[in-house]
């Protein structure tokens, strides 16, 4: 390995021994040493047909759900394909913020190759979604890292969608940075439908102020290799969190999340619910952690993580952890990991429903408990849509 | 009614709450501090050891001068300095052989004082019931160990692991490390290289072990490590029940406790393990106190095998402890269920393991753990189902209790489930004692601290349960001991 003395420490940590390897807790089942096969130089310029662009865009299934679009195309912002939003109240700086959360490894990659990304200002209520669409094209292997930065000012509202999608092998690493102001309320769905090559690496870092409602939904269904990290700060009392998610995998897909809930003050109300389901050689990993600070009395956390295995060969490991030092509270956590019931199977099957079927219906049954925490009505549908057809679509991929 | 017993007991209990934290003076034999190859030979040589087992010494030894100590519990402590501690402490008088009449008088004083029944004939009188034989090791060595006769007429082999390598070498080279190999962590090579005494049985095919087993553990002298190591094997169809008990005097320095625990249970066979752990805790500020890192592991070898841990930890400034089950026999089955408690300053980082390799393997986990005063209760675990452990099954259930806000509970599982048929259920939970509950007891003209025992003793009741009847009410009133103090 090639090591220059003028990188950063980041771009070493990405290119040079220091990768995330699994004895560091964190990455316990997560080895990027190996599951990075390949370099992904970064800041590689590919060249993009704005045919072959819109092609990519029109495969976003949020698509039609959102006026206002923020696309980035190959890790660079692309104005001709955005639709700006209009409205006075939310305001778009093209503008790579600084990261003001703690070193990780993720982020470390992110601070050395970042590219481009957006300030998002939301200053009141805003009711149409805005979206922000990350296309890759196919291309050379590289990697294409975006940083953005949104602002919900004090009792604004807002609905956020983030969809990361595109062909060939790439590695594509996102970093949000989310303030939600006293008494406002936001929505967002993340939607992981990357490449099937692709390798996703992501982590959010979102602080809550008082009074705040979060409604945070993400679909992994995309990429090879995903890694997630999201930090959840509780900063003033009484705010309300709920953290969701889904997993849809199959062939030799990895996914791993971890989450980290920070109950810094008293009366706020945390929930984590994730509902993975892994077919064929697909690894699924959960990592939850809890943490009520000392003073943060009248925490009310439950964390929940379920698995539904389809194949002798797929794999789910969790680790739902809990870190409490404050007495009046009420945690909790729950993990399940098991296959189709058959019984449920057996009864569908004897009511004339063919077997593939049957399991697509039990399969959305499962994962619509995580699509339920989504306030979007359309959102919801295009997911409910998009786990129904999964079974099928990707045993016919497979042949 | 067990309930009302419990708070006269509780009431019985003097000021002073660590009562066993008294000094026995007697003369000492003491290896010379630190440790190195000479050291583990002149244990092996104290312990007339044949060859083989002092070169699987030096080889434990050789493995853990490499080695690292582990820094991943969530418990945090000065660096220990292993060359600063006595590896072997036997009292003088013991050089003879081991027959109760030639037991020095001040020891047995000392096994009266603790309440340990080591003459048989006061117990077959029914001076002291019910009927268990033990084997009570001081220091590094074991003193006497009761019942062998009519254990022997059973076929049931149970005596110190030392006498175990002179007379029963065949079983001890085969099972020794067959579960903890020496290099296994940190703790048990350091173990494998200086173990000094422990208890050996071995219960042949089809036999029911004819009373409970039991080993009582006291360490003494200062400055000294206390390194016990424990096999205990269930030959086909067989069953037995093995309690061990720990104390140590008050002092304010810090004394190491590095055992290894190898249960082997064949084909049909079950090994009910017990422990309660009064470690002397350390002062409230938390000075002294015992460490207590310990590797104890069972392996289910044979078919229908099952290994059922209960562990009451109460004592200890440091617990680094998990009981696992290896579930490689098909259809096996493990158990732990555990109770922890810390108050003052200690700190606990205890759990299990469940590791389901054969086929209809199942387990249960059922933890409680206790927080009061600045202390830290950690629960962690793995449960995990190989790719051809089909139909494993687990339900792990762990509860914390937080009395007082300065303390900390934490958990930390891991589930692994690389099969679709296993079926995972974990659940946790944290909570406070509630305050309706305290005020109705209260209101019932209990005293806080009884309603809080009250309190207590019925959240850990699932586990209560599955603990020898003798142990039972002896852990409610500990109960009650180790948690004086932590309200108002």
């Amino acid at each position: 390995m090639n090591i220059a003395v003028n990188k950063t420490l980041a771009e070493l940590a990405y290119d040079g021994m220091l990768l995330p390897h699994p004895r560091l807790e964190d990455w316990k089942w997560t080895n990027l040493r190996v599951l990075i096969d390949r370099p992904y130089p970064p800041r590689l310029k590919v060249a993009a047909a704005p045919k072959e662009i819109e092609r990519l865009l029109k495969r976003d299934p949020l698509a039609k759900l959102a006026q206002a679009r923020i696309v980035f195309v190959n890790g660079e912002f692309a104005e001709d394909y955005s639709n700006l939003p209009t409205d006075g109240d939310v305001r778009v700086r093209h503008h790579l913020a600084p990261i003001t959360a703690e070193a990780e490894p993720v982020l470390d990659m992110n601070a050395a190759f970042a590219t481009g990304g957006v300030e998002i200002e939301i200053a009141s209520n805003i009711d149409a979604p805005v979206a922000i669409v990350h296309v890759a094209t196919d291309g050379e292997a590289r990697t294409i890292a975006t940083r953005h930065r949104v602002k919900v000012a004090d009792g604004a509202s807002a609905t956020l969608f983030e969809t990361h999608l595109g062909e060939g092998a790439y590695l594509a690493n996102s970093v949000v940075d989310i303030t939600v102001g006293a008494n406002a309320k936001l929505d967002r769905v993340k939607l992981e439908i990357e490449s099937s090559s692709a390798i996703h690496l992501a982590h959010a870092v979102i602080t809550l102020g008082a009074n705040v409602l979060l409604r945070d939904f993400t679909l992994t269904s995309g990429a090879r290799v995903n890694r997630q990290n999201g930090t959840l700060a509780f900063k003033g009392e009484n705010a309300d969190g709920k953290i969701a998610g889904s997993y849809l995998l199959s062939g030799r897909q990895h996914a791993d999340t971890r989450l980290v809930i920070d109950h810094q003050v008293p009366k706020c109300t945390s929930r984590e619910l994730f509902k993975c389901v892994m077919d064929e050689n697909a690894r699924g990993v959960f990592q939850g952690k809890a943490i009520v600070r000392p003073g943060a009395q009248k925490t009310d956390g439950k964390q929940s993580s379920h698995a539904l295995l389809l194949s002798e060969t797929a794999e789910f490991d969790a680790k739902p952890e809990l870190e409490i030092y404050a007495d009046d509270v009420a945690c909790g956590h729950g993990a399940t990991s098991g296959d189709i019931d058959h019984n449920h199977l057996f009864y569908l099957q004897s009511r004339g429903i063919p077997e593939a079927e049957a399991k697509s219906m039990l399969i959305g049954a499962f994962v619509g408990e995580a699509f339920d925490t989504i306030s979007h009505d359309g959102v919801r549908d295009v997911l409910t849509r998009f786990a129904g057809k999964w079974l099928v679509n990707h045993k016919e991929e497979a042949r | 009614m067990a309930d009302l017993d419990t708070i006269e007991l509780v009431k019985d209990i003097d000021v002073d709450k660590y009562k066993y934290g008294f000094t026995t003076e007697i003369e000492t034999e003491l290896a010379p501090k630190g440790l190195n190859e000479d050291i583990v030979a002149f244990i092996s040589n104290k312990k007339n050891e044949p060859q083989w087992m002092l070169d699987w010494r030096l080889e434990a030894y050789r493995r853990w001068i490499q080695m690292t100590e582990p820094t991943w519990a969530k418990v945090h402590y000065p660096k220990i300095d292993f060359q600063d501690l006595h590896y072997y402490a036997a009292p003088k008088s013991m050089s003879g052989p081991k027959s109760l009449d030639e037991v020095d008088p001040e020891l047995l004083r000392t096994y009266e004082k603790l309440g340990i029944p080591l003459r048989e004939r006061e117990v077959l009188a029914g001076v002291q019931t019910p009927r268990v034989a033990v084997d009570a090791v001081f220091d590094s060595i074991s003193v006497v160990t009761t019942f062998k006769d009519e254990l022997a007429k059973a076929g049931v082999i149970f005596c110190s692991i030392s006498e175990a390598v002179r007379e029963h070498p065949e079983l001890v080279k085969k099972y020794l490390g067959s579960v903890v190999p020496q290099g296994d962590n940190f703790y048990a090579a350091l173990n494998s290289a200086v173990y000094t005494d422990g208890s050996f049985v071995y219960v042949p095919p089809n036999t029911r072990c004819p009373m409970e087993l039991s080993t009582y553990f006291r360490i003494n002298e200062k400055k000294t490590g206390q390194f016990e190591r424990t096999l205990i094997i269930a030959d086909k169809g067989s069953y037995v029940s093995y309690l061990e008990g720990c104390t140590a005097p008050t002092r304010d320095e810090n004394q190491l406790h590095a055992a290894v625990v190898e249960l082997i249970a064949l084909d049909d066979a079950e090994i009910k393990y017990s422990t309660v752990q009064n470690w002397y805790p350390g002062d409230k500020e938390g000075k002294g106190g015992v460490y207590n890192f310990v590797t104890k592991r069972g392996d289910c070898r044979g078919k229908n095998a099952k290994i059922s841990w209960t562990q009451v930890e109460t004592g200890s400034a440091i617990t680094w402890k998990y009981p696992s089950c290896i579930l490689r026999g098909d259809n096996s089955r493990g158990e732990f269920y555990s109770i922890a408690i810390s108050n003052g300053r200690q700190q606990v980082d205890s759990g299990t393991k469940m590791i389901h390799l054969g086929k209809n393997t199942s387990s249960r986990i059922v933890s409680k753990g206790i927080a009061a005063g600045r202390s830290d209760n950690t629960y962690r675990g793995l449960v995990s189902a190989h790719r051809k452990a089909t139909n494993a099954r687990n339900f792990t259930q762990c509860d914390s209790l937080l009395i007082g806000d300065k303390c900390g509970a934490h958990t930390v599982p891991y589930i692994e489930a690389k099969t679709l048929s296993a079926h995972f259920e974990h659940e946790a939970t944290t909570s406070k004692i509630s305050d309706d509950q305290l005020f109705y007891c209260q209101s019932r003209g209990l005293s806080q601290e009884e309603a809080v025992t009250l309190i207590v003793n019925g959240f850990v009741r699932d586990v209560l349960q599955q603990l020898p009847m003798e142990f039972m009410a002896e852990t409610q009133k500990l109960i009650g001991i180790s948690l004086e103090g932590s309200v108002g």
